[in-house]
């Protein structure tokens, strides 16, 4: 293996000599230049809606679980992330998420400049992508400007995958027609336990 | 359907064209859709300042390529990953060979790679008794009829949701009526068991981060994610070319090809994989390979003109764009990247010989580098490899042959005047279509009729 590896090495080296090394330009700032009049949470609640993605505020943890108990009434069972704090579970028997026809995660954070929920593999990889619904617990304070932003903090610590999610799964594969749902959720709801905030 | 090869462009694209019209209307409209999405997408951002920034930030990693690869490498490896190094597409198929023995593998759930039709992973699959399953839905639509990508974004492209009708009909027997989304939910209904069953999930990589070892992959339908986290064994196969610096230089290159492939803000679904699951999960795949591809790469890395191909983010913009693409979609090409892109590294990757006559598959035009998001200068590098391929004595004969008569003629004034007043005066519409050299060309073209008066003429009149 170590020949191989040092035969493209080799060839690389050979094929860069006499061209001039340049420099790294520098940082990625955001694709707007500045943020705008909307605060980040105003920026991921328009960008993560405007690609199909659902949005509820609740303003304690007690009423996010009175939401949840109240919309995971008509499902059969439920699969539950590692980190969804208890009180959040709603009174449904627990299915491996293959089963289940519902998933309830938590978000390591989320990013305003793509309405882009950070799911991480620890809490658990299949309950994020099998379900047809999948709600998102997020916490406003977990907000990244930039996509920038949110990657420089998660380098401190990175599990085996991080999946960011920025909406419902979509294909425009058959005849050019956008249908959703195809292999990841079809639904996706970020629940945000916080004020909701005024529109920009 | 037989595969054709780049030396077949002249009969595939004419063939395409008068046997399968469809073809073009599919292609024309599924291109159109995706450029006026880019267009959208860029009146809204900065889009000069991070065109600069793209091309800058790849050019920096290839002129540190080995560097940065051997920084991957050694990420990789300290997060468990086995890393494998494959010169030639047998070396990285080989990588399979293990991999299939030693877990028992039966069948492989693969996301949408291009680097995996380039080195023919599911015929060699298919050798190792392992049924390759393509789950990307355009993917899976072309392998159900046995035909390659036309698109390296939009597989299927080249098919009417007629044509996906009728396939899905015979195959999975849906209503012959059915709408786009009752056959999109039979095909995942067909594809949710086989990644519950498939041992081996296979990917490949938009983008390798060298300081965290970080392979980074952009979709919409969440097959990849699926791929790279159900099965217990994930094998990503990565172009060395696809090295960044930073894991924070991703932010740049997930919104810029997002924004030029389909126009999004960003993919619905991103995988940022590290490695296999470490003890404080619960799922994810317990081994992780990632195989590093060379594979014709360094022979284009030593081109002085033509390495800048290899900035390229596979982003499909400039196939949307071009006139000829359009024209035919991918399968004339004969190779698995077609259109502008396909015609700059072909001549690269496989050899000039190989992919003639692909470089003059362009009409010169120029739209392909207005919307290259890492500025590859493509009409240069086409007219590079027609220059090397006159040099090389593969050139078209007879654009050698006149090349060579209109630098004769040029160098001698009296001569040059003759030939100049012929040509002035031959009925050369009809003499055209008798020569073996325009015979050809003019089928395809009409061109104004020459002025009486020469241009040396008229000056020495004296021009208003």
């Amino acid at each position: 293996m170590s020949t191989k590896r040092d035969a493209i090495l080799a060839r690389i080296r050979d094929a860069n000599s006499g061209r001039t090394p340049t420099d790294h330009p520098g940082d990625f700032g955001g694709w707007r230049g500045d943020a705008g009049p909307a605060t980040p949470l105003q920026a991921f609640v328009s960008g993560f809606e405007g690609v199909g993605g659902e949005v509820v505020f609740v303003d304690s943890e007690v009423k996010a679980s009175q939401w949840l108990a109240d919309f995971a009434k008509p499902f059969t069972s439920v699969t539950i992330g590692e980190g969804v704090s208890s009180a959040l579970r709603p009174d449904l028997p627990i299915a491996l998420p293959r089963n289940a026809p519902l998933a309830i995660s938590q978000a390591r954070g989320a990013i305003a400049e793509t309405g882009s929920l950070v799911m991480d593999a620890r809490d658990g990889r299949r309950t994020q992508l099998l379900t047809p619904t999948h709600v998102v617990v997020l916490s406003p304070e977990n907000i990244w400007e930039t996509v920038r932003g949110a990657l420089l903090t998660l380098a401190d610590d990175l599990p085996a995958a991080i999946g960011l999610h920025s909406g419902p799964s979509k294909s425009a594969d058959i005849g050019q027609v956008m249908v959703k749902g195809v292999h990841g959720p079809g639904r996706i709801l970020a629940l945000i336990i916080g004020c909701a905030p005024e529109k920009p | 359907m037989t595969q054709s090869t780049p030396s077949d462009y002249r009969e595939a694209s004419a063939r395409s064209l008068r046997d399968t019209p469809s073809v073009r209307t599919s292609v024309g409209s599924a291109t159109r859709t995706f450029d006026a999405h880019r267009v959208s997408a860029f009146s809204e951002v900065e889009y000069d300042r991070w065109k600069d920034w793209a091309r800058d930030t790849k050019t920096h990693a290839l002129t540190h390529l080995d560097t940065y690869l051997a920084q991957a490498s050694a990420q990789l490896e300290a997060r468990g990953v086995h890393v494998h190094w494959a010169e030639t597409a047998e070396d990285a198929l080989s990588v399979l060979d293990e991999v299939v023995e030693r877990h028992g593998i039966k069948s492989a759930v693969k996301g949408k790679s291009m680097l995996t039709e380039e080195l023919e992973v599911n015929a060699h699959l298919e050798t190792l008794g392992v049924r390759p399953i393509e789950t990307d839905l355009g993917e899976y639509i072309i392998q159900l009829l046995g035909e390659p990508p036309s698109h390296i974004v939009g597989p299927a492209i080249h098919k009417s949701l007629d044509d996906c009708r009728a396939l899905f009909h015979d195959r999975l027997g849906t209503p012959l009526d059915a709408d786009p989304d009752t056959l999109a939910a039979a095909a995942r209904d067909a594809l949710r068991a086989e990644f519950l069953a498939a041992g081996l999930g296979i990917s490949g990589g938009n983008f390798l981060a060298a300081d965290t070892g970080t392979i980074a992959l952009i979709e919409n339908e969440g097959n990849i994610r699926l791929a790279t986290s159900v099965p217990d064994v994930h094998v990503a196969f990565v172009g060395i070319e696809k090295i960044v610096p930073r894991f924070e230089d991703l932010a740049g290159f997930l919104q810029i090809t997002a924004r030029s492939a389909t126009g999004q803000a960003i993919g619905l679904f991103v995988s940022l994989i590290q490695g296999p699951r470490t003890p404080s999960e619960i799922d994810g795949p317990k081994e992780v390979h990632v195989v590093l591809v060379d594979n014709g790469r360094t022979r284009l890395l030593a081109d002085d003109t033509a390495w800048e191909a290899l900035r390229c983010v596979r982003c499909g913009a400039c196939l949307n764009i071009c006139p000829v693409y359009r024209q035919t979609g991918g399968h004339a090409y004969g190779w698995t990247y077609s259109g502008p892109l396909g015609a700059i590294i072909s001549p690269g990757m496989l050899g000039l010989e190989k992919a003639m006559p692909l470089p003059h598959a362009s009409s010169l035009c120029g739209a392909c580098v207005d919307v290259c998001p890492v500025r590859i200068p493509i009409p240069d590098i086409l007219l590079h490899w027609r220059e090397k391929a006159v040099d090389a004595g593969l050139a078209p004969t007879g654009e050698t042959f006149g090349s060579k008569a209109y630098a004769g003629l040029a160098e001698r004034p009296a001569s040059f005047a003759a030939a100049n007043a012929a040509l002035r005066w031959t009925p050369w519409r009809a003499a055209g279509r008798a020569l073996p050299i325009l015979k050809g060309w003019m089928q395809e073209r009409s061109a104004p009729t020459p002025s009486k008066k020469s241009f040396r003429q008229m000056w020495k009149e004296g021009i208003e």
